[in-house]
């Protein structure tokens, strides 16, 4: 079967935009769409160890008799197949369980926060959730569509950067786009990051398939982000540390996605890599 | 950070892998103090806010108390918890049933908050619903600390739950059997033990803080024949109010959705009815531990008709405040229909048969209890122990059984579901352990799929589709077009028997023209009994698989009655 | 202690791999975490299976069964080993036999006997005279003991027998079928008469012709069948 994108379709302006995003997505990577039109303004999605609730702000509700119309067009337009979500069961009358089977899912970098803030601002509570339990990457996308022409991975030698960059692969050869890497190097050699990738298999894909590794070594994060191409796919891994250690250190996520307007594929810690 | 890890993966420990009995236990007694501290919370907190409003009781304005009360709880649900109305009890059977007791951590307070703020201001629910709700909820979310997998989570739900109810009624054994008994429905070793642990450490806790005391206790009661035989009619007049709460709390559902007003306003309406209620008959308010405990004493005032009356007000301001959205369980008022139902009964005998010398009313009243508990939750086993243990009355055991049973029997004729089932029943949601229909949601397509077929194309003849038949093991060839793949029928070799020995037809047929092209497909994500369901009706044994236009294998009973049996024996029998 | 993967659990269990998946997660198979990868103990999973009295086979047991199913002798390779023998004695079906079985050295004079006589209890039955003078004698079920791979030893009769063949006529070559087990048997049959059928064989065969020749004409036929069975010749 072709990989299914789980997007929840928000009738507004600006939930075009993110719907436009996934289409984009969808039929570049050759990806189906599963559309969720809500009827109501939560759902939970229950995963292996978790159930996430999700809140969803009543501007996802607006116009419910256009919604399907509105979304169908646009999918129609891209020349992607899709079809439309319907709950099949509900923890309580007004709270349906939505499946959590899917190989993507597209959100907006929150989806319980007014729209109106429209500026990058942080990732939500409950986006983060998903992240943190999802078996599927998490398509966090830019506020406007914007089409990517290549894909940046950025490794930092963890076990989650490892899937990411194995994800980076998968989708550089269905696409056929350029994909480089991007490494900020923290107190580790060029050679510490090279033995990672050799123990995973990789050197050989890396030394065929990649465009660019770029490596910093100096200057902090935020400055090196300049460097990563302005219409790229950016792929990396979340970690899987608490509230606590996010809020006393700070979390790279948070960094990397309050400095990049890119369309970010964030790869969380369940997530299950296929080859 | 990596013992860090470790002390959150105790399934990981090297004790723990062989046999996680101990870690259940231990992790039981957890869970079991602190869903006693949550249902002490409550306990405490609404006998404070009882004591906050009593000054205020006597105002002419006093009736607004349960509406702004039960207001403020549903808008509390809706906008800070973001949690939908109802008590809960059905959602944590739910999660139990299909998602191995996941909940949110959410739910831990909300109903807490959202209960206290119905019953204190005088709303007619019980704290017991919230109370197991938020006690399932902490158990769940202390296991997802601890990364237990499904079996063990359900495990450890059930212990929030016992725990829960063992300390609001100081009464453990009915904690447990109420668990297992209507939460869990699966009776094994492995779950009885933790249960029974957190039963008792949430007991405990609460007669460390609240001191033992039997919540209704009573005088001896002597029980003679007569009354035994009487037992007979008040399992009936049980059973009646039963069917009658049940029946009052629905309609009074379906009745509030229709008022076109928000939530919030609507619980007002159904808060101030019960404050206007509450006037003329007072033992109708809040959760009415109070009256029971008169009633219990022989000391409740009125004559048949009042009591007869008060029976049917409580049964109308319970249905006022669940139904029109205030928040609380029915447990509460269970108890205070029961009782007064007993009295009524009582009264009644006592004037039509003077002569006869009855035992005191408090006896009848006890024993109305059980009969409503077990006829409600219809769960005849947490009727008898949960009376038994929150009246200290062991003397009545012989008529209390008898009542249960047969107020549960009668129950069930009526409502062949409880109240706490009967949505999920209606949606196909109880899926109870080692039951046919537990077996077949966990079951999916995808773990039935028979990839062994050989695909053919529309365009092969007929001799050579002869040499595939000799490669394949199976009698079903899925057509599919050479160039897309996509599926264009299915080739059965019981239809095409005739042609396969009449060698003129050999080269002049093709596949196209021998396939049924519109076959009965299953998609992967259908539910089984669904697939189950259709198979049957069209009497077939097996059908092809297909998804986004595209053979994926062939589903048959036989596959599937194969892993029936094996999915049946794995959930059934008692793992080590 | 051995250890197990998913795929080889899910495969002696005889379920799938998502089966067992959702059995990890729920908790109903007992298990070794490590990291991210799961491991089961043999001995463990023995136990557990057994307790819910389900079938637990490794994996490797069942794939010896497979093996010797899988890729059957080939008829060229079975004759080779038969060998080819020519003028054999005998004017009856039973004389004729039993100098055709005298003369397989490769069994000792025991088996020989028992041989023997089970091919006469076989002719007994019907004959195994498949017509156009050819007949495959061969006992009714695989003898205990020999030979260990399948073999057909290729007698000419010094003159054509009368054999009650199909189509009455006399016998002038029989192939002694001697196979380990049924399936080989059956498939060597199906082989063998598949040659059978061409008329051009059997006309090569009254030439009496050498095992040099004869495994050559035979594997040319073999390449045939394999190719429509889109099976590739085993090198």
């Amino acid at each position: 079967m072709e990989p299914k994108l789980f997007h929840i379709f928000r009738n507004t302006p600006l939930g075009r935009e993110t719907l436009l995003q996934s289409v984009y997505f969808c039929k570049t990577v050759g990806a189906d769409m599963e559309i969720y039109l809500p009827e109501h303004t939560k759902f939970l999605m229950y995963f292996e160890n978790d159930v996430v609730q999700i809140d969803l702000d009543p501007s996802y509700l607006t116009a419910p008799e256009t919604a399907r119309d509105h979304a169908g067009a646009l999918a129609e337009a891209g020349k992607i197949r899709y079809d439309f979500l319907a709950p099949k069961h509900f923890t309580a009358s007004t709270l349906p369980d939505i499946p959590t089977h899917f190989d993507f899912m597209c959100c907006p970098r929150s989806i319980s926060d007014l729209s109106s803030k429209i500026g990058l601002g942080y990732i939500g509570p409950r986006v983060r959730r998903i992240v943190q339990s999802a078996r599927f990457p998490v398509l966090l996308t830019s506020s406007v569509f914007k089409p990517w022409k290549s894909i940046a991975v950025f490794f930092g030698g963890s076990t989650n950067a490892v899937k990411s960059l194995k994800l980076g692969f998968r989708l550089a050869r269905i696409t056929g786009m350029p994909l480089k890497i991007y490494t900020q190097m923290e107190n580790y050699s060029r050679a510490d990051y090279e033995k990672v990738i050799a123990d995973h298999g990789l050197e050989k894909a890396v030394a065929d398939e990649v465009a660019e590794w770029r490596l910093f070594g100096t200057g902090d994060l935020e400055a090196n982000l300049y460097e990563v191409d302005h219409d790229a796919l950016v792929i990396l891994g979340a970690f899987g540390h608490g509230v606590v250690r996010d809020v006393l250190f700070g979390s790279k996520m948070e960094k990397i996605q309050s400095a990049m307007p890119n369309n970010l594929l964030i790869v969380g810690p369940k997530y299950a890599a296929i080859h | 950070m990596k013992f860090a890890n470790l002390w959150r993966k105790p399934t990981r420990w090297a004790v723990f892998r062989i046999d996680d009995r101990p870690l259940l236990m231990g992790i039981g007694l957890i869970v079991g103090i602190c869903s006693g501290l949550a249902a002490l919370a409550l306990n405490r907190s609404l006998e404070a806010m009882f004591e906050w409003l009593h000054h205020y009781r006597h105002y002419w304005w006093a009736f607004i108390l349960p509406g702004a009360g039960a207001a403020l709880s549903s808008l509390f649900l809706d906008k800070v918890a973001k949690e939908g109305a109802g008590h809960g009890v059905p959602e944590v059977i739910y999660s139990v049933s299909r998602y191995g007791g996941l909940l949110r951590f959410r739910s831990a307070w909300s109903r807490l908050v959202s209960s206290c703020l119905t019953i204190g201001s005088g709303g007619s629910a019980g704290p017991e619903a919230p109370v197991v709700m938020s006690g399932a909820a902490i158990g769940s979310n202390i296991a997802r600390y601890f990364s237990l997998n499904d079996r063990q989570r359900v495990v450890i739900v059930g212990c929030g739950a016992a725990g829960a109810i063992s300390s609001i009624f100081n009464a453990p054994i009915a904690g447990l059997v109420f668990t297992v008994e209507v939460v869990l429905g699966e009776w094994t070793a492995v779950n009885i033990v933790p249960i029974a642990i957190a039963a008792v450490a949430g007991t405990e806790v609460s007669r460390i803080l609240n001191g033992n005391q039997i919540a209704f206790s009573h005088p001896g009661f002597h029980i003679d024949l007569p009354d035994i035989a009487a037992c007979i009619g008040l399992a009936v007049v049980t059973a009646a109010a039963s069917v009658l709460l049940t029946r009052a709390l629905r309609s009074m559902h379906h009745i509030s959705a229709k008022v076109p007003a928000a939530p919030w306003a609507r619980a007002m309406i159904g808060g101030c009815a019960v404050g206007l209620i509450g006037f003329a008959l007072p033992v109708v308010m809040g959760e009415g531990y109070h009256s029971i405990r008169e009633i219990i004493t022989n000391s409740f005032e009125g004559g048949v008709a009042i009591v007869a009356v008060a029976t049917l007000a409580k049964v109308l301001a319970t249905s006022l405040t669940l139904g029109w959205g205030g928040s609380g369980g029915i447990f509460a008022p269970c108890l205070v229909v029961g009782s007064l139902a007993g009295l009524a009964y009582h009264r009644f005998l006592v004037l039509l048969m003077p002569s006869v010398d009855w035992v005191a009313e408090g006896c009848f009243a006890l024993l109305g209890m059980a009969g409503l508990v077990s006829g409600i939750l219809q769960a005849p086993l947490t009727g008898i122990f949960l009376i038994v243990e929150i009246t200290g009355g062991y003397g009545v055991i012989l008529p209390l059984i008898l009542v249960s049973a047969i107020s549960t029997t009668l129950c069930h004729y009526v409502e062949p579901a409880s109240f706490y089932l009967k949505d999920l029943v209606e949606r196909g949601h109880l899926l109870r352990p080692g039951t046919d229909a537990r077996v077949l949601s966990d079951l999916s397509v995808n773990e039935l799929l028979e990839t062994d077929c050989i695909t053919v194309s529309p365009n092969m003849s007929l001799r050579d589709f002869i040499d595939v038949i000799k490669r394949s093991h199976r009698n079903h060839f899925p057509v599919a077009d050479e160039e897309t793949g996509r599926f264009l029928g299915m080739i059965q070799l019981q239809d095409i028997r005739p042609y396969l020995f009449d060698p003129v037809m050999y080269d002049a047929v093709i596949l196209e023209q021998i396939m049924d092209p519109r076959p009965d497909v299953v998609h992967p994500n259908e539910d089984l009994s669904e697939v189950l369901r259709r198979m049957d009706a069209r009497r077939l044994f097996s059908m092809p698989v297909v998804a986004d236009r595209k053979f994926l294998g062939m589903i048959s009973k036989a596959t599937l009655l194969d892993q029936y049996r094996k999915e049946l024996r794995v959930q059934t029998v008692v793992s080590g | 202690m051995m250890k197990l993967e998913i795929d080889e659990v899910a495969l002696s269990l005889d379920v799938s791999r998502t089966t067992v998946e959702r059995w990890i997660r729920q908790g109903r198979i007992p298990i070794r975490r490590k990291g991210e990868t799961c491991r089961f103990d043999q001995t463990v999973m023995d136990r557990w299976a057994q307790s819910h009295s389900l079938i637990f086979s490794p994996p490797d047991d069942r794939r010896d069964d497979d093996e010797r199913d899988a890729d059957p002798e080939t008829l060229t390779a079975a004759i080779s080993a038969g060998g080819v023998f020519f003028d054999c004695e005998g004017d009856a079906a039973p004389a004729a036999l039993r100098s055709a079985v005298d003369r397989l050295d490769f069994l000792p004079a025991p088996d020989r006997e028992i041989l023997y006589e089970k091919l006469l209890e076989r002719e007994s039955l019907a004959s195994t005279g498949v017509g156009r003078g050819v007949a495959i004698p061969h006992p009714r079920a695989p003898l205990p003991g020999f030979p260990e791979s399948p073999v057909i030893a290729t007698c000419f009769l010094k003159k054509p027998v009368h054999f009650k063949a199909v189509d009455d006529r006399p016998v002038f070559v029989m192939f002694v079928l001697l196979s380990p087990s049924v399936k080989q048997h059956l498939h060597l049959l199906s082989r063998l008469s598949y040659c059978l059928r061409d008329a051009d064989f059997v006309d090569f065969l009254k030439t009496r012709p050498g095992a040099p020749d004869l495994l050559e004409k035979v594997s040319g036929f073999e390449r045939r069948l394999d190719a429509a069975d889109g099976r590739p010749r085993p090198a």
